[in-house]
């Protein structure tokens, strides 16, 4: 299998080091919100429950063997095509839910 | 092949070589064909004026370049090369390729023996030795054909009915008992002295498979001048071109290909892989071929590999494999001398070897005309052509009479006579008439099977073609085309065609135009064929599969019991198993499986194929990476010292590490480690921990990100400070623990376990990229610029005075525990310098660029000799810090949280990070989990391992009694008695309470005293000193 | 690096013998490999937003425009590799006096910067049979067509990981190496390279 990187071009799967679905959020886990049943089970989601699709899935690589980026690799289940790779960062940057903490230097 | 011209040159029918077999070889191996009694005296493609000698089964014989061991035994008369894998039935050659199911043999002598070699592809050369394999005592003789007596139990499914109880038989005796009786060859049982490789190879258009449509696609495509790779597994291009006499463009078809070979090799851009097999295809256009260098020579050249593996990455693929042929399934159908026609004309063609001297021709298909054709102008009597049609095509019956030979229509062969040569088949004729013929070689036909096997390695099911009573490719791996035979387009005219334009079709798909291939006029031909899956009523045994001695009625069989699919048939009955993988039983299995279901055979479906298409040796797929060279080797600062000083290593990962450094007249490592701990304990070690994972970390942002990924906060750590931390993951389980110092407002340097330094950047870099985009924190590995080493023991200060430049303060009130800095050394060298400790004693950790690594540890080794300084390794480390209680990798194993290792104070709760959420799952704070504990023998004699399971005293060994487990044991010498870390379920509750800490496995069986986990200087007076 | 008394020593050290041959005895060997001795090397990592920021100065203070997809680019005497986004492998053969952090500050508050000069071991090789040896172990197409001078990658080479890049079109190559796997490096090498010799020049 390979990944078309696009930072690097096509590699090798040994070059990657997979981690999973890239559809999950993790939740706010700042102590001050209460952990109630919903949170409790949005964290039992975000750790431990997948889907496994037949098809176009969202995942989670990093080109650790080349210029180390997180991934977020489009494959089909089915086919292992690979449908688009994007840059991690890039994508979680998209999401828009992340505030600095603190002020940029 | 109705109406195929004679060729421009055609020899004269030769008068046939009946030379005295000589049982010797002459000395200088030039014999010319004396000795080989069905040479033909004239053409094939072998180097006559050269000979080869060679061995079988211990006798001698000769052969020429360009023999493969098939035909140089056929040569010589030699039909009888094996036994059965069941029955044991004496086995001949079938076919002149790689499908060959029956003539494997055992190919050179000890360390380089390698069983199950094909001989039909095993490349003559001077000195090869083989020996056939699965018989005892002789091949002639082989006691173990009373297989063939115990047939009714060896059918199909015998292994799951007869071998059913008693269970604990199976390892004991069924096993090494069929494994002894039924079998292939043996394993030479001694390291290969031989190297592999692996390379890689990238293209354009791959083409694979060297015969009519692989040459024209190759061509085709190379004119463009893209990157072509074309592969062939023959020694020679041109596949049934070299097999078959055929006219191209006037040219005879050995010479066409020798033109084609000539303007492909003028094509820089055309790369040639001979003796090269494509046996798997993967996903996005990788494929793997298995080149096979030195095979065809006895002994490696110095330097150069025995095979090498090709990683090929291809933008392309044309797939031109050809076809297998079909053998017919009759009576005693695996007697020797009974081969495929289409082998028979390659051993006339190209070997210039006569498998007979009085040939039967049982076939199905209209290429009959050619064998007979090609029979006659060798010279071997034609008894008789048998075709199942009632109405034979005028061209059979054309060559028949040219040939001189009886043609009977509508007629089957019924049984094989012979055992160990064929001399006789019995037929039925169109009138139901049995009768006799003899004869010494019955060139057999059912047809051609296309080669799919790697347009469905991907998964793609092949489609069923009625017309050609055969599996086509389907659903072709992406990028891939299929041309030629390969694809159903079995007439040369046809393959040529197909093959210039797939060839040009493929660079068209990559961007490139060419101008189309001029295809050459051919002779003409038919290749039409009527199937005929079985002869009914057939005598004897009727083989389908030969490796694995599966007959028609095992097919059968596996039908009435309900093993119908494909899949099924294959598992239950082992047709299609073993190292030729049902090349030329396939799909006549699945055609009789669909006769006896009443099916059609598209709905009986086909197995899928997967890599390999042919056998590959686990030794190229290693390629370099045996032995020493398994994986990489890092290597520490100090180790060119260390090896000097006689260190004994052990492997940390990747790292060798120094475990300890034996001294003259120490016999046994507890003595020198010992020793070392003393040294450390009582004046100063020195250790090498460059190994452990140092990341530079960086950003306005650097705290935050550590208050995320680390569970306890750093808001508060000062410039020239370090900490311990704790890292989780996110389902609340410890990840790893490590120190972070402060190097200046936004520098910072994190140190992680060695074995966890490459997780714990990867974690990092999620973190930083993926969780948390918006913080500004850059991470940089810093493992290998940094020679880092502690020295530990109550003199350690006084070493690092001499080590440390005189400007610097180093005093407990200027560079407390845990005070981070840099300094400089050894009058001037950048370092940095860490007070903290791991052996519990008074110890720094000193870091200096790598390649002065060893200068400033010599110079600390020089320096300290006045307090006795030794060097201590692994060992003397592990001990020190269980005498500590500080957990390691065996108590942070993935299954503790930081309560239970005693850490749990260090999570915070005024934050998010990673894991704090997770771990309050009740779960992780039961009370009742196991804990960190310290243990000792009650007997201080005693001895403790790691592993031992904890029960209650008094209470039965017993899973349920389980109440953890020794996850670390050592003997202290501080104490001079074991001691042992554990997870103790109450663990900290019950300090002074005796268990039984039991190790059924080892035969252990020891009380141990629950205690503190610290078990050394427990309030830390000694690292503060 | 401060100039010392207390000799540097390279990774290779004891592993190989200057202008000594391996493999195949050939007057011309196939692979010339030399390791470039005490280069200066130090990651340059863009911080937080200040990509063009740093572009802008790397232009100015040292006449190099950073590359942003896998190339080297080269000035008067220091080159940039592109490694990953935003992050660059920065090189000067010889070092310079105040290591490479001191070169480089001026680039302070745009990039972090981490000096790295003893962590990598820097091989440099050439010669006629270059690429067929490489392709032993580099996954990647070196093809004159595909991969030229100023081109970079990093990869994997039989399982350890290299940055390498093109220097010209003899072909010569440069490939770094984690200090500790200097010498594993140099045993794949001898050993895919034997065929067609090898010679370690005296770099």
């Amino acid at each position: 299998m390979r990944i078309d990187c696009c930072y690097c071009g096509p590699r090798g799967h040994e070059e990657f080091v997979y981690l999973g679905d890239a559809t999950v959020e993790r939740p706010n886990g700042d102590p001050d919100q209460p952990l109630d049943e919903a949170a409790r089970q949005r964290w039992v989601d975000y750790v431990y429950l997948r889907d496994n699709p037949a098809g176009a899935h969202r995942e989670l690589w990093q080109h650790v063997s080349g210029c180390r980026a997180w991934l977020v690799v489009t494959r089909n289940s089915l086919t292992h095509a690979v449908l688009q790779v994007e840059a991690a960062r890039d994508v979680a940057l998209g999401r828009g839910l992340h505030q600095k903490p603190t002020p940029a230097l | 092949m109705s109406e195929q011209t004679s060729s421009p040159d055609r020899p004269q029918a030769p008068q046939f070589s009946v030379a005295t077999r000589s049982a010797l070889v002459g000395k200088d191996g030039r014999t010319g064909t004396r000795g080989q009694s069905c040479r033909l005296p004239t053409g094939g493609l072998i180097e006559r004026a050269r000979s080869h000698s060679f061995t079988f089964d211990g006798r001698s014989y000769a052969g020429h370049p360009g023999d493969t061991l098939a035909s140089a035994l056929l040569a010589n008369g030699v039909h009888l090369v094996g036994r059965s894998f069941k029955y044991h039935r004496p086995r001949g050659i079938l076919t002149a390729g790689p499908e060959e199911p029956n003539a494997l043999v055992e190919l050179r002598e000890g360390a380089r023996r390698e069983p199950n070699t094909r001989a039909t592809t095993a490349e003559l050369y001077n000195g090869l030795i083989a020996r056939s394999q699965n018989r005892w005592p002789s091949l002639r003789f082989d006691l173990m054909a009373i297989n063939s007596l115990l047939a009714p139990i060896l059918s199909a499914g015998f292994y799951y009915k007869t071998f059913m109880w008693p269970s604990a038989f199976w390892e004991k005796v069924y096993e090494p008992l069929i494994r002894r009786a039924a079998g292939l060859g043996r394993a030479a049982g001694k390291a290969d002295p031989d190297t592999y490789e692996k390379a890689h190879l990238h293209c354009d258009v791959l083409v694979i498979g060297g015969g009519a449509a692989g040459l024209m696609a190759a061509l085709a495509a190379g004119r463009t001048g893209l990157r072509v790779v074309l592969t062939e597994q023959d020694f020679r291009l041109g596949g049934r071109l070299i097999a078959d006499n055929r006219v191209l463009d006037d040219r005879r078809s050995v010479d066409w290909v020798a033109h084609m070979a000539g303007e492909l090799a003028g094509l820089p851009n055309v790369r040639m892989l001979l003796r090269s097999t494509v046996f798997g295809v993967y996903d996005h256009g990788t494929y793997a071929a298995l080149e096979r260098v030195s095979d065809h020579i006895a002994v490696p050249p110095q330097y150069e590999p025995r095979q090498r593996l090709w990683h090929i990455h291809a933008r392309r693929c044309v797939l031109a494999a050809g076809a297998i042929e079909r053998p017919l399934v009759f009576g005693d159908n695996d007697r020797p001398g009974v081969m495929l026609a289409g082998a028979v004309r390659a051993y006339l063609n190209r070997y210039a070897v006569a498998p007979g001297r009085h040939a039967v021709v049982f076939s199905t298909s209209d290429e009959t005309a050619a064998t007979v054709a090609d029979l006659a102008r060798a010279g071997v009597g034609i008894a008789a052509v048998i075709d199942p049609r009632a109405s034979v095509p005028h061209g059979i019956e054309a060559a028949a009479r040219a040939a001189g030979a009886r043609l009977i229509g509508g007629g089957v062969i019924i049984r094989a006579l012979g055992r160990a040569r064929v001399r006789a088949v019995e037929i039925r004729t169109a009138t139901g008439a049995i009768e006799r013929i003899a004869c010494d070689l019955v060139c057999v036909c059912g047809g051609w099977t296309p080669s799919i096997h790697l347009a469905s390695h991907l998964g793609g099911r092949p489609a069923w073609s009625d017309r050609l009573a055969a599996f086509l490719p389907a659903a072709l791996p992406g990028g891939m085309a299929a041309a030629g035979a390969a694809n159903g387009q079995l007439a040369l005219a046809d393959a040529l065609a197909a093959g210039a334009e797939a060839g040009l079709e493929a660079a068209a798909q990559c961007g490139a135009s060419g101008q189309p291939v001029a295809v050459p006029a051919t002779d003409g031909e038919s290749t039409f064929n009527a199937a005929l899956w079985r002869v009914r009523a057939a005598r004897g045994k009727a083989f389908v599969d030969l490796q694995n001695d599966v007959t028609d009625e095992d097919v059968a069989l596996a039908g009435h019991e309900g093993f119908r699919a494909g899949e099924h048939l294959k598992r239950y009955t082992t047709l299609g198993m073993a190292t030729d993988q049902g090349k030329t039983s396939n799909v006549t299995g699945l055609a009789l499986m669909a006769e006896f279901t009443a099916k059609p055979i598209a709905q009986t479906g086909s197995t899928t194929f997967r890599p390999p298409y042919t056998p590959v040796a686990i030794g190229a797929l290693a390629g370099g990476h045996r032995g020493k060279e398994f994986r990489p080797t890092r290597l520490a600062p100090s180790h060119n010292w260390a090896c000097e000083r006689g260190a004994r290593f052990v492997e940390a990962g990747q790292w060798l590490r120094a475990q300890f450094y034996p001294q003259p007249g120490e016999t046994d490592w507890l003595t020198s480690v010992k020793r070392e701990v003393r040294t450390v304990r009582s004046r100063v070690g020195l250790c090498d921990v460059s190994t452990l994972g140092k990341i530079d970390v960086q950003g306005a942002d650097a705290v935050e990100f550590f208050d995320r990924v680390y569970s306890a906060s750093w808001k508060a750590l000062p410039i020239g400070k370090a900490r311990y931390g704790l890292m989780l993951r996110e389902d609340g389980m410890v990840l790893d623990d490590g120190t972070v110092a402060r190097l200046t407002a936004e520098r910072y340097v994190v140190t992680t376990t060695t074995a966890n330094a490459a997780k714990v950047l990867q974690h990092m870099e999620f973190c930083a990229q993926w969780l948390w985009p918006e913080l500004d924190v850059q991470l940089a590995s810093v493992t290998d610029a940094w020679a880092q080493f502690a020295l530990a023991g109550p003199c350690a200060r006084h070493l690092l005075h001499k080590v440390v430049d005189g400007q610097h303060d180093v005093s407990d009130a200027a560079f407390p525990y845990l005070a981070a800095g840099q300094v400089t050394v050894m009058g001037g060298l950048p370092a940095r310098l860490f007070r903290i400790s791991f052996s519990g004693e008074l110890a720094y950790e000193i870091a200096a660029p790598a390649g002065y690594g060893e200068a400033l540890w010599r110079h600390m080794m020089e320096s300290g000799r006045e307090f006795g300084v030794e060097p201590y390794g692994t060992e003397a480390l592990g001990i020190m810090r269980i005498e500590k209680g500080h957990v390691a990798g065996n108590e942070i194993n993935g299954h503790t949280t930081a309560a239970d290792l005693g850490l749990g104070r260090m999570l915070s709760g005024a934050k998010d990070f990673v894991g704090r959420v997770m771990a309050q799952r009740p779960g992780l704070m039961a009370a009742d989990r196991p804990r960190l504990v310290g243990l000792k023998p009650v007997d201080r004699q005693d001895c403790l391992r790691a592993g031992a399971h904890f029960i209650r005293a008094g209470a039965k060994p017993t899973g349920r009694e389980d109440e953890g487990y020794m996850t670390s044991a050592a003997f202290s010498p501080t104490l001079d008695h074991w001691v042992g870390l554990g997870l103790l379920v109450h663990g900290p509750e019950r300090h002074g309470e005796q268990v039984r800490a039991y190790d059924p496995v080892r035969g252990g069986d020891v009380a141990v005293e629950v205690c503190h986990p610290v078990f050394y200087d427990p309030t830390g007076e000694r690292l503060r000193g | 690096m401060a100039e010392l008394d207390h000799p540097f020593r390279s990774a290779l050290a004891g592993a190989v013998t200057a202008g000594g041959q391996y493999g195949r005895r050939s007057a011309c060997p196939g692979v010339v490999v030399s390791e470039i001795h005490a280069p200066g090397l130090a990651m340059v990592a863009a911080r937080k937003g200040r990509r063009g920021d740093l572009i802008a100065a790397v232009r100015a203070g040292f006449g190099v425009d950073l590359p942003t997809t896998p190339r080297r680019a080269t000035g008067q005497e220091i080159a940039f590799v592109w490694v990953g986004p935003d992050q660059w492998l920065a090189l000067q053969h010889p070092a310079p006096k105040d290591g490479m952090e001191g070169l480089l500050a001026p680039l302070a508050g745009l990039a972090s910067l981490v000096e790295v000069s003893h962590g990598r071991t820097l091989f440099a090789l050439t010669g006629s049979r270059v690429r067929e040896a490489l392709a032993k172990g580099v996954p990647i197409d070196l093809h004159a067509s595909a991969f030229g001078p100023g081109d970079a990658a990093s990869t994997l080479v039989a399982h350890i990981p290299v940055n390498l890049w093109q220097v010209d079109d003899r072909p010569s190559y440069e490939f770094a190496i984690a200090r500790s796997l200097a010498q594993s490096f140099w045993q794949w090498l001898t050993v895919a390279a034997a065929e067609y010799g090898v010679q370690f020049a005296d770099g």
